[in-house]
């Protein structure tokens, strides 16, 4: 593939039925009620039709070819733009299809470099046997030299392409979350709980003032689909959740609209999290995410980074992942010690839920009153470790000691005793240059 | 370095013994902005930055006060000279914390990692091993070209790294990068 190739000719008529959806919300009910159902029809086609125009020529000078050991795309009309992406910097490949792909059989790639603000370059979009071809020709030219040999043999046995979006993920099954799970802990959320509350609200406005327009019922049940969006949309992103572990990779599947299949190299998880929200605790369930490095935190569109691990599950579910994810690690018997007693100055309610342990390979935290946090930090994770201490904390003789990750917040051991953040500092530098040197 | 035995003691880090696992009990710390006094040679910046970092200070206040003198005496109202009070007595409590906050940054060089450490109201340390640098930035704006000094700056794949040494003189700051980039390039293990 040493030629620029463009993407798939029906590209720019996703790119504009996507932005019609965008216009639409963009220009709102107000403005429909404004200036008449006729005018907004027309407002809708001129603008869809500009951004179909643009979507065509972006499309015609869209391009990408695999050079060597390296990913270019070229792209833009007037701010010409060549973008090289070196392979071994590449975190993961991940092929998406949105609705309307799926429906056309068309997919999106998804490359995520390290040190990259944002997912760093979307290719969309390509066939479905183009996507996974390409998939697999960038993963094994990105592969570590040793493994690249081995990742390439596997990969070779799979007839990937089309049929594989629809079967489960390769490789040994590790857990399938139950829809009914999904469901249930997605009602267990503060938004689904004042769903109610809002309802009942709506209805008695609407009831006793006969002076409630259709604009405003309309604008209030937009703002109310926008507090549920969350739930429901965890609830479709998470359905039919499978886990599946390949080798060294983990292979994460999910998704009812969006079907997504994600792969994970084990070696480029930097953090894992656990959480306990308050609703979920009678019924004994938790979360668990994931961050890789290179996936930005500060990106908007949070839907598309690899980081759940396990939307809902019990903790021996958890556990038997953990333990699958970061071998010799167990989620119930962490040696967590909390903040010295003078710290419920700061803490006054949370001083026993906050912890910090060290174990054989990984660093712990623990924080959050109502909704309980764990973060578990390999030591070979490490980029840094700062200590930082606050004027508040000066005069308690606290401080706080931060592990920090590529990718994510790290783990921060909050409000030590000053000598044992000290220590706890020297400690987690030692650990981490031995983790480093046997990895 | 500290001593190698504290490195195979795996275990929760002990909340009631002061010093957690010390290796020694000489590595104990002696004061906050002073951790392992014996194993660490802390290194100050020029104290230069100090007159690079009041003349910033004076270039910011006098455009505020400019514009609040000028709302002063045009509107006459009280406000106004509260507020200019308030940003001239900001200055000189500024100034004085510039003096000492420049005079607290440090660095030190070890084996294996780069500490730094600043900040007097919020004290910071970064420890940041060569080996999870990715690039390292040299930088020198006009003020602090005009005082002869740079500012090396080390990044690592975390956005929250936070190894910056400002006020170094160019020869060191070259040194330091070298080195940097040497010993990085030497142990380099990216992720």
């Amino acid at each position: 593939m040493t030629t620029r190739q463009r993407l798939h000719p029906l590209s720019p008529a996703l790119h504009g039925a996507k932005s019609l959806v965008v216009v639409i919300a963009g220009l709102s009910w107000s403005t429909l009620s404004r200036v008449g159902f006729g005018w907004f029809v027309a407002m809708v086609v001129v603008l869809a039709l500009g951004a179909s125009v643009l979507a065509v020529v972006s499309w015609y000078n869209t391009g990408y070819q695999v050079v060597g050991r390296e990913l270019r795309i070229h792209e833009g009309l007037l701010w010409r733009r060549t973008r090289a992406i070196p392979l071994e910097r590449l975190q993961a490949v991940e092929v998406v299809r949105p609705l309307l792909a799926q429906l056309t059989g068309l997919a999106e790639l998804r490359l995520e470099v390290v040190g990259g603000g944002k997912t760093e370059a979307p290719l969309a979009f390509l066939s479905v046997a183009e996507a996974a071809a390409l998939r697999q020709r960038l993963l094994a030219l990105a592969g570590r030299p040793t493994a690249a040999a081995a990742a390439g043999g596997a990969q070779a046995q799979q007839p990937v392409p089309a049929g594989a979006e629809t079967s489960a993920p390769a490789g040994r099954p590790l857990h399938a979350v139950r829809n009914r799970d999904l469901l249930i802990s997605q009602l267990l959320t503060p938004q689904a709980f004042l769903l109610p509350f809002g309802v009942a609200f709506v209805a008695t406005q609407f009831l006793s003032e006969g002076s409630w327009s259709f604009i405003a019922v309309a604008s209030t049940l937009t703002a109310m689909a926008g507090v549920l969006l969350q739930p429901v949309r965890r609830v479709l992103d998470d359905w039919r959740f499978q886990l599946a572990r390949d080798d060294d990779r983990l292979r994460i599947r999910n998704g009812l609209l969006e079907t997504r299949v994600q792969t994970v190299p084990l070696h480029r998880v930097q953090t894992v999290g656990v959480t306990w929200p308050l609703l979920w605790r009678f019924k004994g369930w938790l979360r668990l995410r994931l961050e890789v490095a290179g996936y930005s935190a500060g990106e908007l569109d949070g839907r598309n980074r690899p980081d759940r691990l396990l939307p809902v599950g019990d903790q021996p579910t958890g556990e038997a992942i953990v333990a699958e994810v970061l071998p010799g690690v167990a989620l119930s018997s962490l040696p967590l010690s909390p903040p010295p007693t003078r710290a419920r100055w700061v803490n006054p309610l949370s001083r026993q839920v906050l912890g910090a342990g060290l174990t054989e390979q990984v660093f712990v935290v623990r924080s959050g009153l109502l909704t309980r946090r764990l973060t578990i930090v390999p030591y070979a994770r490490f980029q840094s470790v700062r200590v930082v201490q606050g004027p508040v904390q000066r005069l308690l003789g606290l401080a706080t000691v931060h592990a920090d990750t590529a990718g994510g917040s790290g783990a921060a051991a909050v409000d030590r005793d000053i000598a044992d953040a000290w220590a706890l500092a020297a400690e987690l530098t030692t650990r981490s240059q031995i983790a480093r040197r046997n990895s | 370095m500290r001593a190698p035995q504290a490195r195979t003691e795996a275990g929760p880090v002990s909340d009631d013994a002061p010093g957690g696992p010390p290796p020694t009990p000489s590595a104990v710390p002696t004061s906050p902005l002073e951790p392992w006094p014996d194993t660490v040679r802390w290194q100050s910046i020029s104290t230069d930055l100090i007159w690079v970092e009041l003349l910033r200070l004076v270039a910011g206040v006098a455009v505020v006060s400019t514009v609040l003198g000028v709302g002063w005496a045009l509107t006459d109202s009280w406000p106004f000279g509260v507020a200019l009070a308030a940003v001239l007595l900001f200055a000189v409590w500024r100034a004085v914390t510039i003096v000492r906050a420049v005079r607290a940054w440090g660095y030190a060089e070890r084996e294996d990692d780069l500490l730094v450490r600043h900040g007097l109201l919020v004290r910071r340390l970064s420890i940041v091993p060569y080996s999870r640098m990715q690039f390292v930035d040299v930088s020198a704006g006009p003020l602090e070209r005009a005082f002869n000094l740079a500012t090396v700056q080390l990044h690592t794949a975390a956005a929250a790294s936070d190894a910056r040494v400002p006020g170094l003189r160019p020869a060191e700051a070259s040194r330091l990068r070298d080195r940097l980039t040497a010993l990085g390039e030497d142990r380099a293990e990216g992720l």
